[in-house]
């Protein structure tokens, strides 16, 4: 027998004489399939078939209107344009925390990380209080500038720039972080002026985390779909044409031709990020912050890098304070009497969605936590076969933009398949298993990132004085990784409250979230109501941030207490 | 620690399971519902308050209640429909989604107001009408529009608003009430000057361009008169109503058994019940115009024979919806 | 006779596949002893640490079988096997106290708390540890840290013990002292044991026996003084100790198997087993710097010239150019003896019984 079937073998065997972990393994499988796989192929096949007939008619429409490939460029158009700006704010800002001496590192940090904690579209609801025709600085900006409008692709650019700029950010800033400042400083030491430095050794070694980040950011862009519901006036994007397709012409087939129109784009992001750009990264993250060490920079360096970071942390707080301010207001553009009529109204009408919200999100956010780091455990500690595809299909989910995500699942839940023989449409399992499954990347994420960092020599210990592997993921790796776990369940919790483009297809008269109440405000042009159930959120959002850090800090001994808006 | 979560998770779990079991206890009756949630809820509560019965209901533009119910044809998970002008209504008959059901009225239903198979019935009407930003009136000088044409005016440049008239019933009315004053040809022509001139946007609901134009985001809107009175001129917005001069569609609101609904018998009693004079007189609050005689209509209404109105084939639009969305996709691009 | 308590036959471990596919473990057979440190040595990348993880369990075999006290445990999972492993950095649980990492195993199967506490009280002391059982890892010095590590391990009382380089990361005076502990603490306890380690100073001083492996193959299995006195190729003998190389030509073998070798033209004799070389056969000889005798030069004498001389207290090293070759040479005690400077000739001598000759082999 030859080496390798002799160990795929024992490893069978092996997997064999611990029968729970095999039956995990199992359930996990076929948990993604039905789950993640199974209805994004539902999609597909829909884009394929009209009348339960094969049928390409679809993709030639699709190729020949122009009411439909026009909204592909335009997405296209939006994502390279907010990605790049997105990049540019990003790096500019990690390169001023991690390099330059600006005060108030901490609360820079706050502010760029801030509107990740926020659904994305507030900024839209925003942008439309300060810019819209009514709105508060629109005045001022039309005496400089003369008449504009703040729909379409212009808006549009601005808004997801500030709310996915934090996301490079956040990748910018990991990745100047991580560079060894003793390059930088051989360098320095063997003559080169500081900016040689930067664009001979500081830059070229940033290329594949700025690459990263323009990828990432590139991905919100195109699967952006709240913002563009608010804001983008004539400019029709994508992910919206696709739910109005579905919603408004009740054309789950050409609806679903949209959607997968929209995955090409972020799947090849996601390929070229994963499997391209990190290959190529010569960092590496050894989860050991290296402060580099910050010199005297010239003014010149200075002045217009803490001019950006000033900006930009002004803007956030414009906008979130406008938002603040609009949902005081009696009636937005018209009566500007402040009253708290918004949130008593609010209450009434949306507690149920405010309670649903809270209930799902509560629900789903630990399951998607423990499986996360359960398969993180998986892929990165044990053997079996099929591993990388575990791996792989567990990642989908992230590139998977939610409006096809959400469609899969009304196609899929509808009816009784001999696979899962439940009907969810409807129930409070859809929005939930929407949630687990649409979030569970970011757990994984997580987990492999924190058990990437833990000896794997600590575990074999474990398991050489005897113990089983369940045994030894709950003793011992679980609580070295808790920090790790419980980021991701603070990320996860966020995203499961504030999450639209997916969600938005699978409510229903009993469940109820929150974001679809906001965006049935700004629909009505409510904006008041609209400011105030987003502010609602965010306050719900960070209380439960403060909760989970506090759990945090409870089990820090021994391991290293991390901030969660790290 | 990590015993209580746990533990609180099995508890959560088991709530929420009750939660949806209760759901399919039966003594609940399901509804699509189209009006908005502020106003649906006048209804619905109203009619639990008077009958007992228990109502749960999913908010929708008449589009999207279409898509459900299509796609839930195998297995409805509502028993009516309520709401949303009876186009839609009308297509989901001729797909075979509704089930017949003649509702005991006090009053005679006139051929219009019903299919032939009693698969929907008509409980409101509306006409459509424009709705005009007072201050940019004053400001530009102009009088607010009072012919279809008027809507070309260059004074309205990109300044209209309405909705895809795939999305909403209210713009699809709009749509085939031009294709049946001027025929399909003519009417396209008109409306690919219009879309290139005059059209800001198009929203996703009927009523959304109501508040925009109210906020003055945008100077005209197209919607029905109730809603232009209910959303724009009663709730303080600095607007005005008018209706153009050559004649103007309208719509009737439609009411509809879904076929293999849950709560069929649940369901009847709610259709009777929406006919009833008490039900008929709450539309007061929004300007809708009932279908009942003796029902009230509110101050400041316009009711249907104040309006020039054009013979409007609700079958002929409803029949003919999807060739006819298509052809204005197809020649406006959008 | 003590019995064969751990045998491996024909063990083979491969990675990668087709092509590329590599021999880590290539058909490796040992027998250890009950009672028996057995060290595996070698250089980086040999398999010796390969080896010890498919005894333990965390790699499988590509072939080969493994049994302890007679049972094959080749497919036994890691957690059910007799053995124990002390890790190279430890493998502490850096969030359990002392006395919780080695109570750890005991806690799995299941022992009462009272046996729990007595087992591990008496492997803390055991290795010298009384009194830190309330301390986490990160608040102890790296030698109690590799003690913990032992204690754990030994506290579960396995059939064959492991320990994979326990000593690198100690600093050079501690190792020395550690190793001497291992030793008497395995030799009182009667454990077999499996060491891996690449100095061979190490294994020198710790084994029963030696297995010397390289590129995955076991080059000798032997006692310290035998493959230190009779290594059985170049491989062997460089790795061990300091060599020198010769080339010299078997001139005459006798019946009882004495043979006279020319090297650099001075005749030496030695003994040789029955069979192993042939007159005029071209052989490789090995002598140890210790071996090297240099006098001031001498007429018809062997001469070389000195290159290089150290000073390092307990003895002087010499590197002695001859010919084309290089010897290095140590003198011990060099006040007793007479000292040379470089670029003075020496004549260098050594004794027969010294030599060690092998079949030529050119050096790798």
């Amino acid at each position: 027998m030859t080496g390798k079937r002799h160990e795929l073998i024992g490893n069978l065997r092996l997997l064999w004489k611990e029968p729970l972990l095999l039956l995990s393994i199992i359930a996990i499988f076929y948990f993604l399939f039905v789950f993640v796989i199974s209805p994004i192929f539902l999609v597909f096949k829909t884009s394929l078939t009209i009348d339960r007939q094969f049928d390409l008619s679809n993709y030639q429409a699709v190729f020949s209107k122009r009411y439909y490939y026009q909204p592909f460029i335009n997405s296209m158009l939006l994502g390279v344009l907010t990605a790049s700006t997105g990049t540019l704010l990003g790096f500019v800002f990690a390169y001023a925390i991690t390099r330059t001496p600006i005060p108030f590192k901490r609360f820079f940090r706050i502010t760029a990380t801030f509107p990740i904690i926020s659904p994305p579209f507030v900024v839209a609801l925003a942008a439309i209080l300060l810019f819209g025709r009514s709105g508060g600085l629109t005045p001022f900006v039309e005496k400089i500038i003369g008449e504009y409008s703040i729909y379409g692709l212009g808006g549009l650019v601005l808004v997801e720039t500030i709310a996915y700029g934090p996301i490079a950010f956040l990748v910018l800033h990991g990745v100047l972080q991580a560079i060894d400042p003793a390059l930088e400083e051989a360098a320095m030491d063997l003559g080169a002026s500081r900016a040689r430095v930067f664009s001979t050794v500081t830059l070229p070694l940033a290329i594949p985390g700025i690459a990263s980040a323009w990828l990432l950011v590139f991905i919100e862009s195109m699967a952006d779909f709240g913002n563009p519901m608010v804001i983008s006036g004539n400019f029709r994007v994508l992910s919206v044409q696709a739910f109005l397709q579905i919603t408004g012409m009740y054309d789950l087939s050409r609806g679903s031709t949209l959607a997968i129109l929209l995955l090409f784009p972020t799947l090849t992001a996601f390929f070229l990020q994963k499997y391209w750009v990190s290959r190529k990264s010569y960092v590496t993250v050894t989860g050991k912050p290296t402060s580099a060490t910050i010199k005297q920079l010239e003014w010149y360096i200075k002045l217009p890098v803490y001019a950006s970071c000033i900006l930009f942390a002004g803007v956030v707080f414009l906008f979130y304070g406008m938002v603040i301010y609009g949902s005081f207001q009696k009636l937005w553009g018209v009566d500007s009497t402040l009253t708290l009529r918004n949130y008593i109204e609010m209450y009434e009408v949306g507690k149920d969605y405010i309670f649903d919200s809270l209930a799902l999100s509560t629900l789903a956010t630990p399951i998607t936590g423990i499986l996360g780091v359960f398969i993180a455990f998986l892929i990165i500690r044990k053997k079996f076969a099929g591993r990388g595809v575990m791996e792989f299909v567990s990642m989908l989910t992230f590139a998977v933009p939610g409006t096809v995500v959400g469609i899969g699942y009304i196609l899929a839940f509808n009816q009784r398949s001999a696979l899962f023989p439940f009907i969810l449409t409807g129930t409070a399992w859809i929005i939930v298993l929407l949630l687990i499954f649409r979030n569970m990347p970011v757990g994984i994420r997580a987990g492999i990132a924190a058990l990437h960092q833990i000896d794997p020599s600590i575990e074999e210990a474990s398991t050489d004085l005897g113990a089983t592997s369940g045994r030894t993921f709950r003793k011992i790796t679980l609580p070295m990784i808790a920090p790790a776990f419980f980021s991701g369940l603070a990320f996860s919790f966020v995203k499961s409250m504030t999450a639209i483009s997916a969600i938005i297809f699978v409510v229903s008269g009993r469940w109820n979230l929150i974001t679809v109440a906001i965006l049935g405000f700004v629909d009505n042009s409510q904006y008041a109501q609209a400011a105030a159930m987003s502010l609602l959120l965010i306050i719900i959002v960070l209380i439960a941030l403060g909760i989970i850090q506090m759990f945090v800090n409870r089990i820090g001994k021994g391991a290293r207490t991390t901030s969660i808006v790290e | 620690m990590k015993r209580a979560m746990f533990f609180v998770m099995i508890v959560a779990v088991f709530v929420l399971g009750t939660f949806t079991a209760g759901q399919a206890a039966g003594k609940v009756l399901h509804i699509y519902e189209a009006f908005d949630t502020e106003e649906a809820k006048l209804y619905i509560e109203a009619f639990e308050k008077e009958t007992g019965i228990d109502v749960e209901f999913v908010r929708m533009s008449s589009g999207e209640v279409l898509a459900r119910v299509q796609a839930e044809a195998a297995n409805p998970q509502a028993s009516v429909w309520h709401a949303g002008s009876n186009t839609s209504h009308i297509n989901a008959s001729i797909k075979g989604l509704l089930a017949p059901y003649k509702p005991k009225t006090d009053f005679e239903l006139t051929d219009q107001l019903h299919a032939k198979d009693w698969t929907w019935t008509g409980f409101y009407s509306g006409a459509i009408g424009f709705v005009t930003n007072t201050k940019f009136l004053k400001e530009k000088g102009v009088n607010a529009p009072t012919s279809w044409d008027d809507l070309l005016n260059p004074a309205f440049s990109k300044n209209v608003a309405m909705a895809y008239p795939y999305t909403s019933g209210t713009a699809y009315t709009t749509y085939a009430t031009r294709i049946q004053m001027l025929d399909l040809d003519k009417a396209l022509d008109w409306w690919e000057k219009f879309d290139k001139q005059s059209i800001h946007q198009y929203t996703k609901s009927g009523t959304g361009c109501i508040p925009m134009v109210g906020l003055g985001e945008v100077a005209v809107g197209i919607s029905f008169s109730h809603d232009i009175l209910a959303k724009g001129v009663n709730k303080g917005y600095p607007v005005v109503m008018t209706f153009p001069k050559e004649g103007t569609g309208y719509e009737i609101g439609g009411l509809s058994l879904i076929k293999g609904g849950p709560e069929p018998e649940l369901g009847k009693k709610f259709i009777d019940w929406c006919f009833t004079e008490r039900a008929q007189n709450l539309f007061q609050k929004y300007n809708r115009l009932p279908v009942n005689p003796k029902a009230k209509v509110a101050e400041g209404s316009v009711t249907l024979d104040q309006v020039k109105l054009i013979k409007y084939d609700h079958l002929w639009a409803g029949k003919n919806k999807g060739e006819l969305i298509k052809a204005w996709r197809d020649r406006i691009g959008k | 006779m003590r019995k064969e308590y751990l045998v491996l036959k024909s063990l083979v471990k491969m990675f990668g596949s087709g092509k590329d596919a590599v021999r880590a473990v290539n058909n490796v057979d040992l027998e250890v002893k009950e009672g028996e440190l057995v060290t595996l040595l070698g250089p980086s990348g040999c398999g010796k640490t390969t080896t010890l993880r498919m005894i333990a369990g965390f790699e499988m075999p590509s072939s080969g079988e493994i049994l302890i006290d007679g049972e094959e445990v080749s497919t036994t999972p890691p957690n059910k096997r007799p053995t124990t492993m002390v890790f190279q950095n430890y493998a502490l649980f850096p969030h359990l106290t002392v006395f919780q990492n080695i109570a750890y195993g005991l806690k799995i199967h299941r022992e009462s708390s009272k046996n729990i506490r007595e087992r591990a009280e008496g492997a803390m002391r055991l290795v010298g540890l009384e009194g830190l059982g309330d301390r986490t890892p990160h608040q102890l010095s790296g030698g109690q840290q590799q003690r913990v590590s032992l204690a754990r391990s030994l506290v579960m009382e396995p059939k064959v013990l492991l320990l994979d380089e326990p000593l690198s990361n100690l600093d050079a005076k501690l190792r020395v002292s550690t190793r001497l502990e291992i030793r008497n603490l395995q030799q009182r306890l009667g454990i077999t044991t499996v060491y891996v380690t690449h100095d061979q100073e190490e294994a020198m001083s710790l084994s029963d026996r030696v297995v010397i492996m390289h590129q995955g193959i076991i080059m000798q299995i032997g006692t310290p003084q035998e493959v230190y006195a009779y290594p059985v190729n170049r491989f062997v003998a460089d790795f061990i100790g300091k060599a020198n190389f010769l080339v010299g030509f078997i001139e005459t073998i006798s019946s009882d198997n004495q043979i006279v070798i020319d090297i650099l033209g001075v005749k030496f004799q030695a003994s040789m087993k029955p069979g192993m070389f042939t007159k005029g056969e071209k052989v490789l000889i090995v002598i140890r710097p210790e071996s090297v005798t240099l006098e001031p030069k001498k007429p018809d004498t062997l001469v070389g010239k000195i290159t290089e001389a150290v000073y390092l207290g307990s003895q002087m090293v010499y590197i002695v150019g001859v010919e084309k070759h290089t010897l290095i040479v140590e003198v011990a005690n060099p006040q007793e003896h007479v000292v040379f400077k470089p670029g003075e000739e020496v004549t260098i001598t050594f004794q027969g019984k010294n030599l060690h000759v092998l079949p030529y082999e050119e050096a790798a």
